[in-house]
């Protein structure tokens, strides 16, 4: 049953990814593809802690997402001042540059990975326990996002993001929002990375590369940004793809370039049949973000 | 998110469903797991080892498999990738009951290494030689040499041998570099001799000129490089044009012809290590690549690894021979234990293996030198 579980807890850890990568490059329109580098220092953080200094698991996890959370605004302070597009290069040399510098600490594993990250729950009450824990605290992330995003909150990250200008002159502070939904965004992502550490036991700075933005991105993209279901949708039928392809017996030479081909094929099919995604959010296909925006306000002077 | 989870239980039935399918077949066969990168990065190697590895299976039920008993191959891809690595090495634990599995790159080894131990299966990790592979486990075991093996025998080799006094070592300034120079230094060191230079040089450096001369200061009768395959060349060129002539050893990342044709004379004296035998030890070897060249049109990629995949189902097959005869079921736990009581095998293209109490392999070193513009058999050492 290993292999169920295994499939629902990256499940599990992919919704919550997804979903809050969702917040940052959907919700907010951050340009910015480093969200693995964010799952990767909460499970360093939280491999490190508990592996070291003996801490608690549960809280070295929460510590996990404080790193992450903290460590992102290294990148969104300095970054988010100049332009939205010195974010995604900010980002992407953040990534880079933390997992190459990983790679040479001895202490963190370096370029070897670490091994024996002590596990949790699995001794005590079996692997069922932590797949429950995980698909509740994914179910708990995507209830969070979609409250944030369909309050208050939400409707700031709209308008900030439809009109940047037009929202400052309201007297909003745009640089604030960004660097709080950022860091949201990679704190949840840090979180996930915990999650995965003590239960797979192992982690290397490799695989936190850019082949892992890809995926993350591709769920998004394929579930539908902007909506609370979409990136759910993208992460479990990207997990499960892969999966299924395997039961159908194909000889390797043929199972290997179709893998490979799945991905590139779903981006670029979605990209031209259906760039909204599986879900589409509801103001791109009708295209009247105006009124849906006059809609809202108008219930807030109501109310 | 009712959608959500409705999903989610379909998915699990079908599961479930192709769980208890999985099961029925194993009667008939004898089953094991092969976790390759089929895509990405390394699937230029991934796939030449999975061929390697198929032909060799081809070979063994071609000849009666396992008592008359087939045996059969599950592969998955890995990406060399320790998440997906993760699924497939799950899948086949869970689904095709395999009792014992071949996977290679260090990431991925290391990354199943927890599954294999939880769930009492083998892993047979031929290819990645990362030192710290023999203490993944009691269920982790290497049929590769690791990364000490080859280069403990070339400073013994130095020392003992070729009676060479004083050594120097250069060393490229990342993880195995320093691990590997460190191990040199104190073999060669316990072997008698004395190291009168250790200096590294930066990752991205393309000028050597520096620690060379330093180098050269100390007048040492041999000198150790640890390299990578990019750079390595161009460190014996600019060694040999600041008139350093003295032997120079290295490990088995700089055995290729490529070497030669970059620096010509310059090779010249270059010792080089190999961990399995080449086409002109064995002919096994080179009716093996033969049939490359025939089948494939080219050599494989990375021969020496191919070779050690092609001799894994060999080795398992063995074992599951073995178990059959006596009647044991083919379990990860009986695997482990009866391997371990063969202990030794003869394999057809890599040659004698023999398991150590410590999860490591004593296995022969194949040293070969540049001469006259050819690498030629110096010796073998060890076993």
């Amino acid at each position: 049953m290993d292999f169920v579980y295994s499939i629902l807890i990256f499940i599990g850890l992919f919704v919550i990814l997804a979903s809050s990568f969702d917040l940052v490059i959907g919700h907010c329109g951050l340009i910015s593809i480093a969200h693995p580098i964010f799952y990767a220092i909460g499970a360093y953080v939280s491999a490190m802690l508990s592996k070291q200094s003996g801490m608690p698991v549960p809280l070295s996890i929460l510590c996990g997402g404080v790193g992450a959370l903290l460590a992102s605004a290294l990148v969104s302070v300095p970054a988010l001042r100049v332009s939205g597009d010195y974010l995604l290069i900010a980002s992407i040399g953040f990534q880079l540059g933390l997992i190459e510098l990983a790679k040479h600490f001895h202490e963190i594993g370096g370029a070897g990975g670490l091994t024996n990250i002590p596990s949790f729950l699995i001794k005590d009450f079996g692997r069922e326990s932590y797949v429950v824990l995980v698909l509740a605290l994914a179910g708990v992330t995507v209830l969070f996002i979609r409250w944030l995003t369909q309050g208050p909150y939400g409707r700031m990250m709209t308008a900030m993001r439809d009109d940047e200008l037009a929202f400052s002159m309201l007297g909003r502070n745009a640089i604030w929002i960004k660097v709080a939904v950022f860091a949201i965004g990679s704190g949840i992502a840090g979180i996930a990375g915990g999650l995965y550490a003590h239960y797979f036991r192992f982690i290397e700075p490799d695989q936190f590369g850019l082949l892992q933005s890809s995926a993350v991105l591709t769920m998004v993209v394929v579930g539908g940004m902007r909506t609370t279901m979409g990136p759910v949708i993208g992460a479990i039928v990207l997990q499960l793809m892969p999966q299924v392809i395997t039961f159908f017996n194909l000889p390797p030479s043929i199972l290997g370039p179709l893998q490979g081909l799945l991905f590139t094929g779903l981006v670029l099919f979605f990209m031209f049949v259906r760039p909204q995604g599986l879900l589409p959010a509801a103001d791109l296909w009708v295209g009247r973000k105006p009124l849906e925006g006059a809609g809202h306000s108008g219930k807030e002077a109501r109310s | 998110m009712t959608k959500h989870w409705g999903l989610k239980s379909t998915v699990g039935l079908a599961l479930a469903l192709a769980l208890s399918t999985g099961a029925l077949a194993q009667q008939t066969s004898y089953k094991f797991g092969l976790a390759m990168p089929l895509t990405g990065g390394q699937a230029t190697y991934g796939n030449d080892q999975v061929k390697a590895a198929e032909w060799a299976v081809e070979e063994i039920n071609k000849k009666g498999g396992i008592n008359g008993k087939k045996l059969e191959m599950v592969v998955l891809d890995t990406q060399a990738d320790p998440q997906v690595g993760i699924q497939s090495v799950n899948r086949m634990i869970s689904v095709d009951k395999v009792a014992v599995f071949v996977t290679a790159w260090s990431g991925v080894v290391k990354a199943v290494a927890p599954i294999a131990n939880d769930n009492k299966v083998v892993e047979l990790s031929v290819g990645a030689n990362s030192p710290d592979i023999s203490q993944l486990g009691d269920y982790v075991y290497t049929t590769f040499p690791l990364a000490d093996v080859d280069i403990r025998a070339v400073a013994n080799y130095s020392a003992k041998d070729m009676g060479k006094k004083k050594a120097a070592v250069l060393f490229i300034n990342n993880e195995t570099g320093i691990g590997s120079a460190t191990v040199y230094r104190d073999t060669f060191t316990k072997a008698g001799g004395q190291v009168v230079a250790y200096e590294a040089y930066d990752q991205k450096a393309t000028d050597f000129t520096g620690p060379l001369l330093k180098i050269r200061a100390a007048n040492p009768e041999i000198i150790h490089l640890q390299g990578l395959v990019a750079e390595s060349p161009q460190v014996i060129a600019q060694a040999r044009q600041l008139g350093i002539t003295v032997p120079i050893t290295s490990y088995s990342g700089i055995y290729n012809q490529k070497l030669i044709e970059q620096l010509g004379a310059a090779a010249e004296n270059v010792i080089a290590t190999s961990l399995a035998p080449g086409v002109e030890d064995s002919p096994l070897v080179k009716e093996y690549v033969d049939r490359w060249v025939k089948d494939v049109g080219r050599a494989p990629n990375g021969l020496p690894y191919t070779q050690y995949l092609y001799d894994a189902p060999a080795l398992i097959a063995a074992v599951f021979t073995s178990l059959d005869k006596k009647g044991i079921a083919a379990t990860g736990e009986n695997f482990r234990k009866e391997m371990l009581a063969i202990k030794s095998f003869d394999l057809p293209l890599t040659g004698k293996i023999t398991f150590s109490e410590d999860h490591t392999v004593n296995k022969p070193v194949y040293l070969v030198e540049v001469k006259n513009g050819k690498w030629t058999k110096k010796a073998v050492v060890g076993q």
